[in-house]
């Protein structure tokens, strides 16, 4: 009840429920929507030459470029070699880096010594480095596995041990006055405490492995996603360009996509 | 005779033109243009005309952009930021030109009989292993900075030439990269201007095992565009150009190349180009390098078409640029001597 404020004419009214909150919903129509009217934008202006042909290609003309690439199998001779290098140099980097993550989580002289490392390793632009690694590693394979492994390690540590920081001491407390071991207590409690967030750092490590694929094609690929585009950007091939930008976005869509089914997978514990 | 009369009546046209241009320049402002430039010694005409007045003379206030590459200049001149540009013809500059972004209105740099040009080179190990002449060059890689370039071009007509069909096309983008590849034994031969292949040669990280004029004789190396649109509607500004541009080409020949003017002239010819390549070395170090990297720029601005459409008909024959395109698509012929 209201004190009356003076006011000797109190009204009832009935006020509608407002705290809805700001709650996605589903709309599953709208990112196909935007998707084909942008295209279909495009693809309108650049047949009426309101876009002329040196600014972008017909989206039409990169879809013919596609199916071209596709019927002479020369999709597979780029995408093999790339998948190749990315499956190398990505297993190597994570693997590297959650070992190294957990490490610095678990025990305090390796994070004092190595977290100021990482932190100088990060930011350092490996592409600059390409060149460098073409000698250590070799113009081969070497240099393009080690150049991948390098850019997922960093952001995996991070990741990782920012993770492990994270897990519910509440959690680990209980298990120590439970009297657990120290092992079983990393392994039922730490470690999948820590999972949500590598996974998560997972999918910022591929698509930086992705990226990367292109820095790394740069010095003496002749196949590969990365030597494509490349390839097609120094010819001002427009249409090959874009074409290879697709096959790089559909990608890291497919890399999103099985980070997703491996968190549903192996984060099935936890309470929905 | 008829390519003298032709000659000559494009004199009499261009003079007729500078009188215009010049009534034009005293009557109003200079004409500013933008013209990009690599800091290489094969762009030192322009750095000649700008230096000596030769624009200024023309009416024009002339404004270099520095490029890195040949590639970005192409992109630049298709988006209208630099007026004028001098580089290698490239399966990039061709696709801008299918595009009808740019045209070739005349040559600069060109392979001779006589005068060092481009120079084929072996690493130290693969030369130490056998490989001492470009036909031996199968089964081993060639450095080129990307597909379409003119280092892809030269492989090319080197491998058709000796019948190789197993020369590995190695890309590393840059000049520098090639370098450093070269110097580590990671490629085994590449192709490159008189200045850079000298200096290593020198050096000891490479050996000489060719010459690219024994296998492109008139090679026309670099050739200098603009714009479709300057090139039709700019007539006055473009001829005024190309003028002062072979103005300065013919110092440079004279002074470095057939050295008729005297020692002194090229000594002061080499001053005035480490103004602009090589500046961050003494003059003693660079002068040795920009000497070495003389190579004629066509006199009068001529271009070799026969050698532009050769390496038209290998881009197309390669698949690195659309069947459809022709030669009248990418050159405009109306401006200088074609040979």
């Amino acid at each position: 009840m209201r004190e009356p404020a003076g006011e000797p004419e109190a009204e009832t009214r009935e006020v509608p429920f407002r705290g809805g909150g700001f709650a996605p919903r589903p709309r599953r129509w709208a990112g196909p929507l935007v998707f084909v009217l942008l295209i279909g934008l495009l693809e309108w202006g650049t047949r009426t030459g309101f876009i002329s042909s040196l600014t972008l290609p017909r989206p039409s003309a990169v879809f013919a470029t596609l199916v071209q690439l596709w019927q002479s199998g020369a999709l597979a001779e780029h995408l093999l070699p790339s998948l190749q290098r990315l499956a190398l140099g990505s297993l190597m980097g994570i693997s590297a880096g959650i070992a190294v993550g957990v490490a610095i989580g678990l025990f305090s002289l390796v994070r004092a010594g190595l977290v100021p490392l990482v932190a100088a390793l990060f930011p350092v632009p490996k592409i600059a480095l390409l060149p460098l690694f073409v000698i250590w590693f070799g113009i081969d394979e070497g240099s393009k596995n080690a150049l991948i492994a390098l850019g997922t390690f960093t952001p995996t540590v991070v990741a990782t041990y920012g993770g492990v920081d994270n897990v519910d001491r509440t959690l680990i407390r209980m298990a120590q006055s439970f009297d657990l071991s120290w092992w079983s207590i990393v392994r039922k409690i730490v470690l999948p405490g820590a999972l949500p967030a590598i996974l998560s750092g997972l999918r910022v490590s591929l698509a930086i492995a992705i990226i990367l694929l292109v820095a790394a094609e740069m010095l003496g690929a002749n196949r590969g996603i990365g030597a494509y585009v490349l390839e097609a950007g120094s010819l001002y091939d427009l249409e090959r360009l874009f074409a290879g930008v697709v096959i790089l976005s559909l990608l890291g869509i497919a890399s999103s996509w099985l980070v997703s089914r491996a968190e549903k997978l192996l984060l099935a514990w936890r309470p929905r | 005779m008829e390519p003298f009369v032709t000659r000559r009546t494009m004199l009499a046209g261009a003079a007729a033109v500078s009188l215009i241009v010049s009534a034009a320049a005293t009557a109003h402002a200079a004409t500013a243009i933008d013209v990009g430039a690599l800091r290489l010694v094969s762009h030192a005409p322009s750095f000649v005309a700008q230096e000596r007045g030769y624009f200024a003379e023309e009416g024009l206030d002339v404004t270099f952009r520095f490029f890195e590459a040949a590639q970005p200049m192409a992109v630049a001149i298709a988006s209208g930021d630099v007026d004028y540009g001098v580089t290698a013809i490239s399966g990039g500059l061709v696709s801008l030109a299918e595009k009808g972004a740019i045209k070739v209105i005349g040559g600069a740099l060109q392979e001779e009989k006589g005068i060092d040009g481009q120079m084929v080179l072996a690493s130290d190990e693969a030369f130490a292993a056998g490989l001492d002449h470009p036909s031996k060059l199968g089964g081993h890689t060639f450095g080129m900075t990307t597909a379409g370039s003119s280092f892809h071009y030269m492989a090319a007509k080197i491998a058709q030439a000796e019948g190789l069909d197993d020369l590995e096309l190695k890309p590393l983008q840059q000049v520098g990269a090639i370098i450093g590849a070269l110097k580590s034994n990671q490629i085994d031969a590449w192709a490159i201007v008189p200045h850079i292949a000298k200096a290593l040669v020198a050096s000891g990280a490479a050996h000489e095992i060719g010459r690219i004029a024994d296998y492109l004789p008139d090679y026309q190396v670099t050739t200098i565009f603009t714009s479709a649109e300057n090139a039709a509607d700019e007539r006055e500004t473009t001829v005024a150009f190309l003028r002062a541009f072979a103005k300065g080409a013919a110092d440079f020949n004279a002074a470095l190349v057939d050295r008729t003017a005297g020692e002194k002239a090229a000594d002061e010819m080499v001053a005035l180009i480490h103004g602009y390549v090589y500046s961050d070395k003494p003059l003693e170090e660079a002068a040795p390098s920009i000497r070495n990297g003389a190579m004629r720029s066509n006199e009068g601005a001529a271009l070799n078409l026969t050698s532009v459409r050769d390496q038209l008909d290998w881009f197309k024959a390669e698949g690195l640029v659309k069947p459809g395109i022709t030669i009248e698509t990418l050159v405009d012929d109306t401006y200088v001597e074609i040979r």
